[in-house]
Parts: structure tokens; sequence; C-alpha cells
């Protein structure tokens, strides 16, 4: 399986790499910022996807529109900081399969990314 | 600027170092600066706008910033580099998410962040542009102590 790991902070993409890595997903690709993850995309083929909000040239939530509206259906997980409800919705609406609120712990990010590829088993 | 306003900052510090850190962390007394040098060696800093419009700022000494850095990839660290400065960008970019979250008013709309800065050194003041004050909190951790700063321009705005 091969996942993208979309964030602007190196640090942050480390440890979700570490996460998934603890999920079997060892191929990852990184972007730093939505432009990226779009290119990314368009150029290559993922299981799954982990996407922060806020970061520069595009956000995250613009990111999942565009790739949705490119017809790509691999589950997207936002993991961010912003924790407020309306957008929770927001990203949900935008496509995002599933939302983690940073901080976290290991093990919440490692259960939900086995769940939503659960999901996109079934 | 109420006092209380910190509140949610605090929570969220000890919300980012209990869950991605495994730390805990004791506070001391919130007091007030008026920007002047903090003796720390790295800060990070993170500005509010929207309903809120304002800054929070953590600053931390080398051997804390380390110490997380080591924390938070499982290595250790023994440099002050791009991956430190990384690292203390997202710590200030967490704890000011969790305590936007906190502090949205009603059914008004989320407070932005804008994206962080890093400053390095330990001669500097980091003045704003009115008449508030930054509040400023010490805190004491396993990985060492560290400085929370928060300054809101004016009082909160309705939404």
């Amino acid at each position: 399986m091969k996942a993208l790991v979309v964030d602007d902070s190196a640090v942050m993409r480390k440890v979700l790499i570490g996460a998934l890595s603890r999920t079997n997903i060892s191929d990852v690709d990184q972007a730093a910022d939505g432009l990226e993850a779009v290119s990314a995309v368009k150029k290559g083929q993922y299981d799954l996807i982990l996407m922060d909000w806020n970061m520069p040239n595009m956000l995250g939530i613009d990111a999942v529109r565009e790739i949705r509206a490119a017809g790509c259906k691999t589950p997207i997980i936002m993991v961010t900081t912003e924790a407020e409800r309306c957008r929770v919705i927001d990203a949900l609406k935008a496509g995002a399969n599933n939302y983690v609120i940073k901080p976290f712990e290991p093990t919440t990010i490692v259960a939900k990314i086995e769940e939503v590829l659960a999901k996109a088993a079934e | 600027m109420k006092v209380e306003y910190i509140n949610p900052f605090i929570e969220s510090v000890h919300e980012m170092f209990t869950t991605m850190l495994s730390a805990t962390v004791t506070r001391g007394e919130v007091g007030v600066s008026r920007g002047e040098a903090d003796p720390k060696d790295i800060m990070a800093l993170i500005g509010l706008s929207g309903t809120i419009r304002g800054m929070v700022a953590i600053s931390f000494p080398v051997k804390t910033a380390l110490a997380i850095v080591g924390r938070l990839l499982g290595t250790k660290h023994r440099v002050l580099d791009d991956t430190v400065s990384d690292a203390i960008a997202e710590v200030v970019n967490i704890v000011a998410g969790g305590a936007k979250a906190k502090l949205k008013i009603g059914d008004g709309p989320p407070i932005d962040l804008s994206l962080p800065t890093v400053v390095r050194g330990n001669s500097f003041s980091v003045d704003y542009p009115s008449k508030s004050v930054w509040l400023q909190v010490p805190f004491d951790s396993p990985l060492g102590n560290f400085s929370l700063r928060v300054i809101f321009e004016n009082e909160l705005r309705k939404a």
C-alpha cells in the first residue's frame, strides 16, 4: 500500500510516516502544501492521503476539493489543529473521509488509519 | 486584556505535552511582559485573526527544544537546526489551534491562524502595535522549561 502525507511541517510528516509504518505502510510520498499534494495525486496512485489544513500556497481543504473534483476516490484523513465542529463538517463536505485533531496520541492516529483503510476495503 | 483569556492556551499546552510528548507540564504564575527579551534561545510565534486578533509565542532554551524534537521523532537531536525550528513551529501551531477552538464565540466564524514564525537568538524584543501587554506563563516539564506568551488586541470582538 502507498500513502501520501501532506503537511508543511517536515517533523509532523515524519511523525505521521512513523504512524503509517505501524500499519505496515512504508511506501510513502510527501507533499509540503496543497499544491504539491494535488500534483502528486495527478501523477501517482495512493491508497491513503493524510492531509493537513493550514499550509502555504494551498490550504488542505482546497486540495481535498481539487482532488475530489479530479475524480480521485482515495481515502483522505484530515490531520489538523482545526478543531471547531464547523471545520470538521466543512472538511467532510469537501470530500475528506475522516478527521484527526492535533495533538493526537500515536494510538489514535494508527487506529484511525486502520479504520479508514478497513472501510475502503469493504 | 483579561487574564482568563490565557487559560485556553495553558490548557492547550497541557494537552500538547501530554498527548504528543508524553510529558506532564507544571506552570508557574501568570505575569505581565512588555515584550522585553526573554532569555531563551528559540521562539515560535503565530498570529490570530478574526473575532480575536493577537499573537501567541512560546520560547524555549536550546536544551528543551532539542528534547522536544527528540521525543517527537524518537531520536537524539544535538544541533539547533531547521528540524528544531520546524518542530517548535508545529508545537506553537498545535497549541494555538487547540486554544482558538476553545475561544470561539458561539456560532461565530472560527478564528484564523497565521503560519508560524520562528526566531532564533536571545537578545530581541517582541513588540505589538497596540496598548496591550503580553501575558506570560512559565512552564516546567521533564523535557525542560519554556514560557508561553499571549497578547490580544484590546478585548475579544463580537462575532
